[in-house]
């Protein structure tokens, strides 16, 4: 008999296929949306981390210890000596790349036209493995060292009526806590992936910016990355050692992931996430509970029959059991693969969010490309298949509950 | 009679005090005019102090009446910049800039050099009437000084402060105290004068510590070192085309 059961049961599925079929597509269509849910995290945490290290942090950001204790007051002044940290980090075999900034916050003044724009000294040559320019340039070139020269971002270009040759005049705080102004002309318009810095970012040489803002030799940001499988943390506890025992100067020496608080939001988000699917599911289920419940009470009097014929309560449970199970795998795994493929495509072309986005200081790109994930897609079709068949567990003990006496007397 | 006697009596010793009381807007004026030169030259500094430290900054300063002034900074950090406030705006130079910055409405409450001291207080005007309604509140002693308190509305919304209430002295109409508020009564500034010198039978500031009250643990000693009144100044001192030179 229990070799027979699930041949029984995948038989039913088709005694009225409407119903099973409506089950089957409420489960595939849960399935599906929550594989397109994950995929679609995945591609912001991905998309977030390799901004946050490319274009904020790096993997590792070093600074002066002070700075963010101060810095909403753009305490300029509190720079650190790349120099002489130079040595400490390329001694450092698990340090890939490393590159300096000066983020400043400036009025960018044009004739009687002003606004508000965030500056940043960069070496161009460096930072190659962390912004590649070249690739996002929409116009121009890149700005050469030494010379008072600027990439823009293009909406901040389009909204000052801006472009190639333009001369703007940046008035900021300076490293002696006065202030000063500099004309730069815009040499290259820049398109980057997050919305806020197309918005207002001017990218302008390291030494030029040193030199304007009184910083001598000083850079205020040492950003690091590192090399695949790097420990993060150890890299963080040596450098900080070490740069504190050889140079006897204490710095802020902190990772990405402890930088930014936005991207530990994301990771509990998705810890959410995983029960909000748990409750899509669920509900998705609901409709395979309520066609077990109205098979068992159209099968009323088989159920007697089954039971006077000396079937046991724990055989027809299985039996409806099955019958739930039988949809919701097949349900769930059309549901999964719809979802891995629209995953897939949206993927290729990327999810446009620019309109939405704009305005939006946020460190995520205006196009998500959802990724792909086997394992995900897998775990999705089992946890669904789990929460489905569980669900019809409930119906389903109701049949073995059913008297034998009781169910005969269903016409 | 009799019993008018009293009150006659007080009538006759107010008489004199009530026929020569000043109105607000005479002290007012009074305090405009002693302040004001056909034409000034000076040198000071600003030694501000705030929780990174204290520096100073040095400056050689013209004027021109009531509305025109030139501040050309001499100290290594702001070697040549200038500020010149004429005909009612306000013109930055920088030397790293091929732009003058023009300065206008909210900007001029900005602080200048990270001092406690705006652009707008360093350049203003010398026509207090013609922007605030003043209000005599009554009389004040302040460091031994018999002093009369004002206090000044602002008739539009253009000026850096919409009240400010101002302690004058009696004798010598200078401005020995000075609280600066937003239209609700919250402090923004405070000014006072540590340390006087006298020009032309005129008393004026040699010291003043002006305090921004909207950052903590700041201030700022504004010192004129050498003063010279009505110098011979060239005309074009005041101009944009001279302020690029």
């Amino acid at each position: 008999m229990m070799t027979k059961l699930p041949n029984i049961a995948f038989r039913n599925i088709f005694r009225n296929f409407r119903r099973s079929l409506l089950s089957a597509v409420a489960i595939a269509v849960a399935a599906m949306s929550i594989v397109i849910l994950f995929g679609l995290l995945a591609g912001m945490d991905a998309d977030m981390a390799n901004n946050l290290q490319s274009y904020y942090t790096g993997t590792i950001r070093i600074q002066h210890a002070d700075f963010e204790k101060y810095e909403r007051y753009n305490p300029i002044h509190l720079g650190v000596d790349w120099q002489s940290i130079k040595t400490i980090v390329n001694d450092n075999n698990q340090v890939r790349a490393a590159t300096t900034r000066i983020n400043f916050p400036a009025n960018m003044y044009l004739g009687e036209k002003s606004h508000g724009a965030m500056g940043f000294g960069v070496d161009f040559s460096s930072e190659k493995d962390f912004i590649d320019f070249p690739s996002i340039l929409q116009a121009g070139r890149l700005p050469q060292q030494g010379k008072n020269e600027i990439l823009i971002g293009f909406a901040l270009a389009r909204e000052m009526s801006l472009g190639l040759g333009d001369k703007v005049t940046l008035l900021t705080t300076t490293a002696t806590r006065a202030s000063n102004a500099f004309t730069l002309e815009i040499v290259g318009i820049v398109g980057f992936p997050v919305a806020a810095l197309n918005a207002n970012s001017i990218w302008a040489p390291i030494d030029r910016i040193q030199k304007f803002l009184g910083m001598e030799e000083q850079v205020q940001q040492i950003l690091l990355l590192l090399k695949d499988k790097a420990d993060e943390k150890q890299i963080v506890n040596q450098l900080k050692n070490e740069i504190e025992s050889k140079l006897g100067t204490v710095t802020d020496i902190r990772s990405w992931r402890e930088l930014n608080k936005l991207y530990g939001m994301l990771k509990i988000a998705k810890t959410i996430y995983y029960f909000i699917a748990m409750f899509f599911l669920i509900l998705g289920s609901t409709v395979i509970i309520n066609t077990t419940m109205m098979i068992i009470f159209e099968r009323m009097r088989e159920i007697g029959t089954l039971s006077a014929l000396g079937m046991h309560g724990s055989e027809l449970t299985k039996l409806f059991l099955l019958e739930g199970f039988f949809i919701s795998l097949i349900g769930s795994a059309v549901g999964v693969i719809i979802g891995y493929i629209a995953n897939y495509y949206m993927g290729k072309i990327g999810l446009n969010f620019t309109e939405a986005m704009s305005g939006i200081d946020i460190e995520i790109s205006s196009i998500l490309y959802p990724q792909t994930s086997i394992l995900t897609t897998v775990g999705v079709w089992l946890y669904a298949v789990v929460i489905s068949t569980l669900s019809t567990f409930i119906p389903s003990r109701h049949a073995a509950k059913i008297q034998p006496v009781e169910a005969l007397r269903y016409v | 009679m009799y019993k008018k006697l009293p009150f006659l009596s007080m009538l006759l010793l107010l008489l004199p005090s009530l026929l020569f009381a000043l109105t607000a807007d005479e002290i007012i004026g009074e305090m405009d005019r002693l302040s004001t030169f056909e034409t000034t030259y000076l040198t000071g500094s600003i030694q501000t102090t705030d929780r990174f430290g204290t520096k100073t900054s040095r400056f050689n300063s013209w004027s021109q009446g009531k509305k025109d002034s030139l501040i050309e900074f001499t100290s290594a950090a702001e070697r040549g910049q200038k500020i010149l406030r004429t005909e009612g705006s306000l013109y930055l130079f920088y030397p790293d800039a091929e732009q003058l910055i023009r300065m206008q409405g909210a900007a001029l409450r900005q602080s200048m050099l990270g001092s406690d001291i705006s652009y707008e207080d360093m350049t203003e005007e010398k026509t207090t009437l013609d922007n605030y309604e003043a209000k005599l509140e009554g009389e004040e002693s302040f460091k031994n000084r018999d002093c009369y308190v004002l206090l000044l509305t602002a008739k539009s919304r253009s000026v850096a402060y919409p009240i400010q209430k101002i302690w004058v002295d009696k004798q010598t109409f200078l401005v020995w105290k000075a609280e600066y508020s937003t239209k609700q009564g919250r402090l923004l500034k405070e000014m006072e004068v540590l340390e006087t010198f006298n020009v032309e039978d005129r008393v004026l500031p040699k010291q003043s510590k002006i305090e921004d009250k909207m950052k903590k643990n700041s201030f700022t000693l504004m010192t004129i070192d050498s003063f010279e009144a009505n110098p011979q100044l060239d005309k074009r001192i005041f101009t944009l085309e001279n302020l690029t030179w």
